[in-house]
C-alpha cells in the first residue's frame, strides 16, 4: 500500500473522529433535559463541570474514584453483578481489542518498542495475536448470548450505526484472519523473503527449503506436492536455523490462520494471481479507518461516556457540581447507555408494556424516546401517536428504581425519567393521573357503558391485571378495614382535607360486586403511594396494593379508550 | 442461633397469630433457631387484653375472679381441654415470659396478678379478661370505684359511642358523663380509622389540639375513659402526656378491629422477634410439608408472590389456626386440616356441627373441632400415633376447646406455644446433629 495513500486516510479518519469526539462531548453541555435544564448556559454547564472536576480530583473523594475507576470501569464490576456471562464476554472483547490494538495495529509506535524482541512472526506473538482475535470473537458471542437470554418480548431498538459498526469490526477480523493466512500460505511471499535473507530465489537451490516450509510452515507450492524425504527435510532445516529461523515460528501457533492456510492451500495459485493479499490488505486497513472515524457516531461511543459516567456516579453528589452538573449528566446518560438491555429485563412494568403492546415502558427504549424528545424530533408534528405512546411509557413508570440499580454503567436513570416526564408535561402532555381525575369516578364508568366493546385492546384481561381478572384474589375480603386502617394516603387525604373518594377495602368491595369500572377512575386508584402496608397487613393475605396497580393499568387502556373514542365523536 | 446456610431450622413455626407468635418466640427464648411462616394481620383483630380463662362451664356462662380457680375446675370437668393439660405453674412461666418480652418491646401491660379483671367495651357491656395493658389499667379501677368519668368520643369514628356506653350503664355509674368531640385537623373528614388517629395523637400538635379540648369539659371528673387511640409506636409517652395534662387517670376503651392495640400488639411482637433472631417469611404460606426419614428433618416448601423456597427444619410447630386462619377448612363432608390433612376430631356428620340454635349458649360442635394431640402436644393420625415424631401443634387448631365463649384465646395460644416448646426442646435434645 502507498504509504502516502495510508497516511492521508488516516489522519482523515483521526480527524473525523476527533470533530465526532468534540461534536458528541459538547451535547453533554448543550442538550437539554428537565425544567431545570432551560436557564444553564452551554458555557456555564462546561464551566460548572471543569470547576467540579477539578474541586472532586482535589479532594479526599479522588482516592475513592481510584476505586471506583478499577472496579467499575477496567473490571466492571457493576455488569459483573448483573450477569456474570456478558461481564466474562465484554471483559475478553475489551482485553483483546486493547492488546490487538497496542500489540499488532500500533505495533511500530508501541509494542515494538515495549518489547525488545518483538516480531509479528515470531511466538509467543504469532500465537498472542490469533488470541487475541479470538477473545473478541468469543467476547461479542457471549455477549450476544447474553442478551438473548434476556428476553423482554420486543425486539431491541433498532439502531443501524451500532450494527454497522460490528459489522466493520467483522470485516476487520475476518480479513485480518485471512490475510495472514494467505501470508503463511503464499509462495510468492516464500520467495521473496527467500531472496532476502538466503540470497536466492532459485527454486532449484531452495529444494530443502521448500521442501521443509511445504511441510512444516504451510507454504502452498504449486509444483510441490507429496511427502518429502528425511534427507532433504534435514539438508532444509540446516538452511532455515540460518536464514528465516531467527524471525519465524512454525505458524502452528496462529491457531486459527494456521489451518486456514492449509484449507486456503488448494486455490493459493488463483489468490496469488488476483493479488487477494492486497485487497485484503486494503479492506482490513480501510475497515480499520471507517471503524476510527465514524466510533463517535455509534453507541460505541460509550467507551468513552460510560467510564465517565462511572466515576460521576462514584463521585456521588460530588459529582453533579449542580445544578448545572446535574443537567449535563442527564445528556451524558443519553450517550453512556450501551443499550445493554439489562434494565428492559428487571422492569417492573415489564407486563404491561406486553399488554399494551408498547415497548417505550421499558428503559432502554424509554431512553432513545427521551433522546428524541430532547432532540426536538419526537413532538414533531405528524408523530402525535408515537408521542402518546411516549408520554405512556413515561407517565406508567412505577419510579420503583430497579433500572438505576441494576444500570452496569451507573446512570441515575430516575432522575433522567423524572426530568423526561416535566418536559413532556410541559409540551402539554398530561398525566394520565391528571386527566383521569379531571372526572369522577362514576362518570368514568358512566362513559365507559357507551364504549363499544372493540374500542379497548384485544389482549386477554388476565395478561394485564390477572389479579383483578380473578375474583379469587380478592373475595376472601371480610372488609375489615384493616388496608384502610394502615393507608397513609387516606390518613393523610382525611387529615388534609380531601379525602380520598374510596378507601382501599372499599375499593375491594366494588371488585367483589363485580362492579370494576367504577374503581378505575377514582382518586384512591391513582393516589396509591404503592407503599404496601395494606399488602402486609391484610389479614386475609390479598394483594390489595398489588390489585391498585392493576387498576391504574387498566384505567389507562379503557380510560384512555374512552378518551380517543371521545376526541372522535 | 447462628445457622449457617442450607443448614437446618431448629424449628419451624407455621401461623404468625397469637400462638404462632408465642411459639416462636418461646423458641427464641430458649435459644432455638427459629423461623415463622405467616401473616401477622389476624393479630390486628385482638383487642390487646390477654384473656387467660373467664368463663367455666360455658353452657352456664359462669365467670370466675380467679383464671386459676376457673383452670382447677377446668381441668376436672373436661380434662380434655388443651388448658386443662398445662400445670398453672407453667402458665404463670408463660404468661410472665410472654408480657415481659412485649413490656421490653415498649408495649407495657399492668403487673398479672391472681385475679381477672373487668372492663368496659366499645358497646358498654363488661368484658373479664386478665392481661391489662397499662393504657387500659386506670378503665379497671374506674369501673370498679365508679367515680364520676367523662367518656369521650370522636365523630366518625365508626362503632364506638360514648354515648351508648353511658346509656348501657346509666343505672350502675351516676356521674358517668359523655362527650363527642371533632378530632382536630380531621374535621372535614366524613370518616375517621383510628390508626390515623392514633399516629396524628404522637405529633406534639395534635395532642395539644386534643387535651385543649378535652380539659375544660372534665369538670368533676376523676377519670377519663377515651377510645383506643393515644398512639402506636410511641403509645406510653401520648398516654402519659394525656395523664399529666389532664390530672386525672385516663383510660383507653378497646375499639373494634382493626384496631390500634392490636396494631401495638403487632408491632411489639414482631420487634421482640426481630430483636432475638427469629427469621421470617411474612408474605409466604407453605405450599408442601414433607419429612425426611433419613435426615429426621421436615423439608417445607414456601410459596410467595417472589417465587418458591425450600428449607428444612427439625421440627415443626403448627400454629395455623381454625377456620380464619386457614389451618382448618369446612368441606362440605367434613372439616380437614389444611397443610397435611391431619384426622380432624369432629361430629361424625355435617348435621350434628351445629346446635338447631344459633345463639345456644352451650356452643356448637363445630367450634370444639380441631386436632387431637398426645401428652406431647404432637398431632395423631388416624391409627392414634403422631404423624411425625416432632410435629407438633398449639393454639386455636387444637380440639376440645370453644376459646371464643370460655374467653381463653389468648391463655389457650400462650400456655399451649409454652408447653409444646418445652417438650420441642426436649425432642431436639436427641436429634442435634454432631
Amino acid at each position: 500500500m502507498p504509504a502516502a495513500l495510508f497516511q492521508t486516510a488516516l489522519y482523515a479518519s483521526l480527524v473525523l473522529c476527533a470533530l465526532g469526539l468534540v461534536w458528541r462531548i459538547s451535547a453533554w453541555f448543550r442538550v437539554r433535559i428537565g425544567p431545570d435544564a432551560q436557564a444553564p448556559t452551554p458555557y456555564q454547564r462546561a464551566a460548572a463541570a471543569c470547576r467540579g472536576s477539578v474541586s472532586v480530583l482535589c479532594s479526599r473523594r479522588a482516592l475513592h474514584l481510584l476505586g471506583v475507576f478499577f472496579l467499575d470501569v477496567l473490571l466492571l464490576r457493576r455488569l459483573f453483578a448483573s450477569g456474570k456471562l456478558r461481564w466474562f464476554g465484554h471483559l475478553l472483547a475489551v482485553l483483546g481489542f486493547a492488546l490487538l490494538l497496542l500489540m499488532h495495529a500500533l505495533a511500530p509506535l508501541l509494542g515494538a518498542k515495549l518489547f525488545q524482541d518483538y516480531q509479528a512472526t515470531l511466538d509467543p506473538y504469532l500465537f498472542l495475536r490469533d488470541l487475541f482475535g479470538v477473545m473478541i470473537l468469543l467476547g461479542v458471542a457471549l455477549m450476544l448470548l447474553g442478551r438473548s437470554r434476556a428476553r423482554t418480548g420486543f425486539a431491541a431498538p433498532r439502531d443501524p450505526a451500532g450494527a454497522s459498526f460490528i459489522a466493520l469490526l467483522a470485516i476487520v477480523l475476518v480479513t485480518g484472519f485471512l490475510l495472514e493466512a494467505d501470508k503463511i500460505a503464499s509462495a510468492r511471499a516464500f520467495y521473496r523473503m527467500a531472496e532476502q535473507y538466503a540470497g536466492t530465489a532459485d527454486p532449484a537451490r531452495l529444494k530443502p527449503l521448500r521442501a521443509l516450509w511445504a511441510s512444516e510452515f504451510g507454504v502452498a507450492f504449486e509444483d510441490l506436492k507429496g511427502p518429502q524425504t528425511p534427507d532433504l527435510l534435514a539438508q532444509g532445516r540446516e538452511l532455515h536455523d540460518k536464514a528465516c529461523a531467527a524471525c519465524h515460528s512454525k505458524p502452528a501457533s496462529a491457531f486459527v490462520a494456521y489451518p486456514l492456510a492449509r484449507a486456503l492451500a488448494p486455490a493459493m495459485a488463483g489468490l496469488e494471481q488476483g493479488q487477494a493479499d492486497v485487497w485484503l490488505l486494503y479492506l482490513h486497513v480501510f475497515a480499520c479507518f471507517v471503524g476510527l472515524a465514524s466510533l463517535p457516531f455509534t453507541r460505541f461511543f460509550h467507551v468513552l461516556a460510560s467510564p465517565l459516567s462511572l466515576l460521576l456516579s462514584g463521585a456521588g453528589s460530588a459529582g453533579e457540581f449542580f445544578p448545572a452538573g446535574r443537567v449535563s449528566r442527564r445528556a451524558l446518560a443519553l450517550d453512556a447507555c450501551v443499550r445493554c438491555g439489562i434494565c428492559d429485563a428487571r422492569c417492573s412494568v415489564a407486563p404491561l408494556a406486553r399488554y399494551l403492546g408498547n415497548p417505550l415502558l421499558l428503559p432502554s427504549h424509554k431512553l432513545l424516546a427521551t433522546t428524541a424528545l430532547a432532540g426536538g424530533r419526537l413532538l414533531r408534528s405528524g408523530r402525535e401517536a408515537e408521542t402518546v405512546r411516549a408520554a405512556d411509557g413515561a407517565f406508567l413508570c412505577t419510579d420503583c428504581g430497579r433500572c438505576t440499580s441494576h444500570c452496569p454503567v451507573g446512570l441515575d436513570l430516575e432522575d433522567l425519567w423524572e426530568a423526561g416526564r416535566a418536559d413532556l408535561a410541559a409540551a402539554g402532555l398530561p398525566r394520565p393521573a391528571q386527566w383521569v381525575q379531571a372526572r369522577p369516578a362514576f362518570e368514568w364508568a358512566e362513559l365507559l357503558e357507551q364504549i363499544p366493546g372493540k374500542a379497548f385492546a384485544a389482549a386477554p384481561l388476565a395478561a394485564c391485571a390477572p389479579l383483578a381478572a380473578d375474583s379469587g384474589s380478592f373475595s376472601r375480603c371480610v372488609q375489615c378495614q384493616t388496608c384502610t386502617n394502615v393507608c397513609p394516603v387516606v390518613a393523610h387525604g382525611n387529615g388534609a382535607g380531601h379525602g380520598v373518594d374510596l378507601t382501599p377495602q372499599k375499593v375491594m368491595n366494588l371488585l367483589r360486586l363485580g362492579l370494576r369500572d367504577l374503581t378505575l377512575g377514582s382518586r384512591m386508584v391513582w393516589d396509591c403511594a404503592g407503599c404496601y402496608q395494606c399488602q402486609q397487613s391484610c389479614p386475609e393475605g390479598i394483594r390489595v396494593a398489588d390489585i391498585m396497580y392493576e387498576l391504574r393499568a387498566l384505567s389507562v387502556q379503557r380510560l384512555g379508550a374512552v378518551r380517543s373514542h371521545g376526541a372522535q365523536a | 442461633m447462628m445457622r449457617a446456610r442450607g443448614d437446618a431450622y431448629d424449628v419451624a413455626v407455621i401461623g404468625a397469630g397469637m400462638a404462632g407468635m408465642a411459639a416462636a418466640l418461646f423458641a427464641a427464648e430458649q435459644g432455638l433457631s427459629c423461623i415463622q411462616i405467616g401473616n401477622g394481620g389476624s393479630l390486628l383483630f385482638a383487642s390487646g387484653l390477654l384473656d387467660l380463662l373467664a368463663v367455666h362451664p360455658v353452657a352456664e356462662g359462669r365467670r370466675w375472679q380467679s383464671p386459676y380457680e376457673a383452670l382447677a375446675a377446668l381441668a376436672v370437668d373436661e380434662p380434655g381441654h388443651p388448658l386443662a393439660r398445662v400445670d398453672s405453674a407453667s402458665i404463670r412461666a408463660a404468661f410472665e415470659c410472654f408480657v415481659s418480652a412485649l413490656g421490653a418491646a415498649g408495649l407495657t401491660y399492668a403487673p398479672l396478678g391472681e385475679r381477672n379483671r373487668q372492663l368496659l367495651t366499645s358497646i358498654g357491656t363488661i368484658k373479664t379478661s386478665f392481661g391489662v395493658p397499662a393504657a387500659m389499667v386506670a378503665g379497671v379501677d374506674a369501673l370498679a370505684a365508679r367515680p364520676p368519668c367523662l367518656l369521650v368520643d370522636f365523630r366518625g369514628l365508626r362503632e364506638f359511642s360514648a354515648a351508648q356506653i353511658a346509656a348501657t350503664l346509666a343505672g350502675h355509674w351516676r356521674g358517668l358523663r359523655h362527650q363527642r368531640l371533632e378530632f382536630p385537623g380531621y374535621e372535614a373528614a366524613a370518616e375517621l380509622y383510628s390508626a390515623h388517629l392514633a399516629r396524628a395523637l404522637e405529633s406534639g400538635e395534635t395532642r395539644r389540639r386534643t387535651i385543649a379540648l378535652v380539659k375544660p369539659l372534665l369538670g368533676d371528673a376523676r377519670a377519663l375513659g377515651i377510645p383506643a387511640v393515644l398512639g402506636l409506636a410511641r403509645a406510653s409517652a401520648v398516654h402519659a402526656a394525656f395523664e399529666a395534662e389532664l390530672g386525672v387517670p385516663v383510660f383507653e376503651i378497646p375499639t373494634m378491629p382493626t384496631s390500634v392495640p392490636g396494631l401495638r400488639l403487632l408491632g411489639a411482637l414482631e420487634s421482640a422477634l426481630g430483636k432475638r433472631g427469629v427469621h421470617r417469611r411474612q408474605q409466604a404460606s407453605v405450599h408442601a410439608l414433607a419429612f425426611d426419614a433419613h435426615a429426621g428433618t421436615a423439608e417445607l416448601e414456601l410459596g410467595s408472590v417472589s417465587g418458591c423456597e425450600h428449607l428444612s427444619a427439625r421440627a415443626v410447630v403448627l400454629a395455623t389456626g381454625r377456620f380464619t386462619g386457614r389451618g382448618l377448612r369446612a368441606e362440605r363432608d367434613a372439616v380437614r386440616e389444611s397443610i397435611l390433612g391431619i384426622p380432624v376430631q369432629q361430629p361424625d356428620s355435617r348435621a350434628a356441627w351445629h346446635q338447631r340454635d344459633f345463639l345456644d349458649p352451650a356452643g356448637h360442635a363445630l367450634n370444639r373441632a380441631g386436632l387431637s394431640v398426645d401428652a406431647d402436644w404432637r398431632p395423631l393420625d388416624a391409627g392414634g400415633k403422631p404423624v411425625w415424631p416432632r410435629l407438633f401443634a398449639v393454639g386455636s387448631i387444637l380440639a376440645q376447646q370453644d376459646w371464643m365463649r370460655a374467653k381463653c384465646g389468648s391463655g389457650l395460644a400462650i400456655a399451649t406455644a409454652w408447653a409444646a416448646m418445652g417438650k420441642v426442646r426436649t425432642a431436639l435434645r436427641g436429634t442435634v446433629p454432631a
